[in-house]
């Protein structure tokens, strides 16, 4: 579903992708772990359509269409979606007004009806149970305010609500407490299907045993620079990334 | 024209207009509109030198040829236009003025319970009025109202005896005809509340007119002690309009007034708010939110004059400038030695949506007392990329993402109105504004 092929991107005049390959086909799970700093977040900000990255070669396609041509709010009415690393705070901009008018912009792209208030409010209410998420955060402005853990819970809320094809989650199980890890873990496995794909970035192999990969890719200096199975993750929790080739820490230049 | 062009103008034409338009001017208001004419003379309009005029820039307005006409006629049907602004006419005192003139067909209003809602041309004729006029805002030194003393033709007499609550809100539409002629209106308001009497009034200019015309508008306010008043203007004259208008305000102990401007139309537009606290304990609010966008130049200036000790004044205010419009506050407060135990607060934030939008903020505070708490703040920014990034990550459009982000800044304006009758207009004027200019829905 998603084939990323060269992959080179740059801000201003740092190189921060510098070839990244990359396919993920439906009903798969990928985890992307990487040392700070390396491209992690630069890869989903660039497969959502983030503005200020220039690609400066390669390709993505996504289901077989040039995702990099799409606008952001077409990615995401296409099926992309990301949850963000630092969720955004919108002052004034309540969660259930900003949660339906994204449901409904994806319905509508899809020829699908738009939902009514009452609808809304019950589908949402539906899926905020298993987060156990109190329903008064629907009643406040889109993540102000909101703890660390609350902002991961809200991101995986949008997501339930938005059913994406291809879910990336820039490091969701940061900040989060041990409960609400499961919680979050749990929230994403109920999501898992066929035709539906994940990209996990994320620090912890803790995750990962809750969310079981099918591969791991470590990304070092902005390239892919080893993949395996799900054991790669336990090896590097154990031995760090210095012992990858292409990941070691580079000297300090003179 | 030039300015002094326009201003020979307005001192030739004044003779013959006083004897054809107003033969029933009491003996004393013809020597007040006399003098103030002489004061015009001698003033002629402001000059960009002059600071309080610096950001406004009157060239278009001395090019438009603006005639000094009778009573105008409008063919909009008003009501069905005020219903559709959302305003359920049923439930206040409407008056409509074309070209400065009272239309008794299209108003509906009446005085109840002693207390008088009245065309103020027709109630001048009342000697006490006398002192009320002149006081509270002198013409010296200002151009446009000595130009207001000299030509007004009316406006609202309203008049609130002590103890006295007005039910119904007094709403005045103020047009100007669309005869294809430029056309100008010098509109007098009068607001007489006594000791602990109650009313609400709304100042709504607004047009759509296809030719330029020139509204220039007086409003004074005298609130006895005890006395509340909340008063909203709607700007939302046509683009071509040229709108100058001031509210100035007296205030006695324990006095309340709450002025809203709400500046969404005019071509060029300013409006003036001014209060003096006068005696101890009163307090002002002051609030306002302007939309300025195409090449609208709109101006918002305050004043409060915190006279005495223990007065409390809180000033907001908001702007949104788009596309090559621009925004202007201007707002002092002024803490006289007196004024011990102030209270004053005053903010502006703004928005500013492109590069060819201009905000001018200039809050000022000066203080002579030295046991006071005063504030004030000024921010300008643009709009959040990273927000606007997280709801097109959403599959909400971009556009729809500036439209929400740019209501949920200026729809804080609106939470603040606390009477319903003109709450819900507002907000939908807002609402609309942000549709038309702001793209429309994807
Ligand atoms: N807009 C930008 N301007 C300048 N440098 C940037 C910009 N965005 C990213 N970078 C740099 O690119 C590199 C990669 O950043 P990125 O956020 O993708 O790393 P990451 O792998 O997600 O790291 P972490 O694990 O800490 O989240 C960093 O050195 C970062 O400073
Ligand atoms: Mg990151």
């Amino acid at each position: 579903m998603l084939e990323i092929k060269n992959l080179q991107a740059r801000v201003e005049d740092k190189e921060i992708l510098r070839g990244v390959d990359l396919t993920v086909k439906a009903g798969e799970v990928h985890a992307i772990m990487g040392p700070n700093g390396s491209g992690k977040s630069t890869l989903a900000h660039v497969l959502a359509g983030r503005e200020g990255y220039e690609i400066t070669g390669g390709q993505v396609l996504f289901e077989g269409k040039d995702l990099l041509a799409l606008k952001p709010e077409d990615r995401a009415r296409a099926g992309i979606f990301l949850a963000f690393q630092y969720p955004v705070e919108i002052a004034g901009v309540n969660n259930t007004y900003f949660l339906k008018a994204a449901l409904n912009a994806v319905r509508k792209s899809k020829g699908e009806e738009e939902l009514d208030a009452m609808d809304f409010l019950e589908l949402v209410k539906a899926k905020l149970k298993p987060l156990k998420m109190d329903e008064s955060m629907l009643q406040r402005s889109v993540n102000e305010g909101f703890s660390g853990g609350e902002k991961k819970k809200n991101e995986v809320l949008q997501m339930a609500v938005l059913e994406p094809k291809l879910a990336i989650l820039d490091e969701t199980d940061s900040g989060l407490d041990i409960d609400a890890l499961k919680v979050v873990a749990d929230g994403v496995n109920a999501l898992k299907r066929k035709d539906r794909g994940f990209l996990l970035v994320t620090h912890y192999q803790r995750l990962l045993d809750y969310i079981v990969p099918d591969y791991v890719h470590v990304l070092a200096q902005g390239r892919i620079v080893k993949s395996g199975g799900k054991e790669l993750a336990k090896e590097l929790e154990q031995k760090g990334y210095g012992w990858i080739p292409g990941a070691e820490k580079k000297e300090a230049a003179v | 024209m030039n300015s002094t062009e326009v201003k020979n103008n307005y001192l030739s034409v004044f003779s013959d207009w006083e004897k054809t338009a107003l033969t029933k001017d009491p003996f004393w208001i013809r020597e007040t509109r006399e003098k103030a004419l002489s004061y015009f003379e001698k003033s002629g309009f402001p000059s960009s030198k002059d600071e309080a005029w610096k950001y406004t820039d009157l060239d278009a307005f001395y090019k438009i040829p603006f005639a000094l006409t009778g009573e105008g006629q409008t063919k909009a049907a008003v009501s069905a236009e005020l219903k559709f602004l959302g305003f359920d006419t049923s439930k206040a005192n409407l008056m409509v003025f074309v070209n400065g003139h009272l239309s008794k067909s299209l108003s509906s209003f009446e005085d109840s319970h002693g207390i008088k809602v009245r065309s103020l041309i027709e109630s001048l004729s009342n000697g006490p009025l006398k002192r009320y006029f002149i006081e509270i805002l002198p013409f010296e030194n200002r151009p446009f109202v000595s130009l207001n003393y000299a030509y007004f033709t009316d406006g609202l007499f309203l008049h609130v005896p002590e103890g006295k609550q007005l039910e119904k809100p007094v709403h005045l539409v103020y047009l100007s005809d669309n005869s294809g002629k430029p056309t100008q209106s010098h509109l007098r308001n009068l607001i007489l509340m006594e000791e602990g009497s109650r009313a609400t009034v709304v100042e709504h200019y607004w047009g759509n007119n296809l030719n330029p015309y020139f509204t220039n508008v007086v409003t004074k306010v005298s609130l006895d002690k005890d006395a509340s008043l909340d008063h909203t203007k709607i700007q939302q004259e046509s683009e071509l309009a040229t709108h100058i208008g001031v509210l100035a305000a007296r205030q006695k102990e324990n006095s309340r007034l709450a002025a809203r401007v709400f500046s969404f139309g005019g071509g060029l537009g300013r409006s003036e708010v001014e209060t003096v606290l006068a005696e101890k304990r009163a307090e002002v609010a002051l609030d306002g939110l302007t939309l300025s966008t195409g090449k609208q130049h709109l101006d918002i200036r305050t004043f409060v004059d915190h006279l005495s000790p223990a007065c409390k004044s809180a000033q907001a205010f908001k702007a949104v400038a788009d596309k090559s419009g621009t925004a202007v506050f201007d707002g002092q407060v002024l803490v006289r030695e007196n004024a011990q135990k102030t209270d004053a607060s005053q903010s502006n934030k703004n928005l500013e949506l492109s590069k060819d939008a201009k905000i001018y903020s200039k809050p000022q505070l000066t203080i002579y007392a030295d046991d006071v708490k005063c504030s004030h703040g000024s921010a300008t920014g643009q709009l959040d990329e990273e927000a606007i990034f997280y709801f097109q990550s959403r599959g909400i459009s971009r556009e729809e993402a500036r439209r929400t982000l740019v209501y949920a800044f200026a729809e804080e304006m609106v939470g603040k109105i606390q009477n319903d009758y003109v709450k819900g207009p507002v907000g939908l004027m807002v609402q609309r504004w942000m549709e038309e200019e702001i793209g429309k829905k994807s």
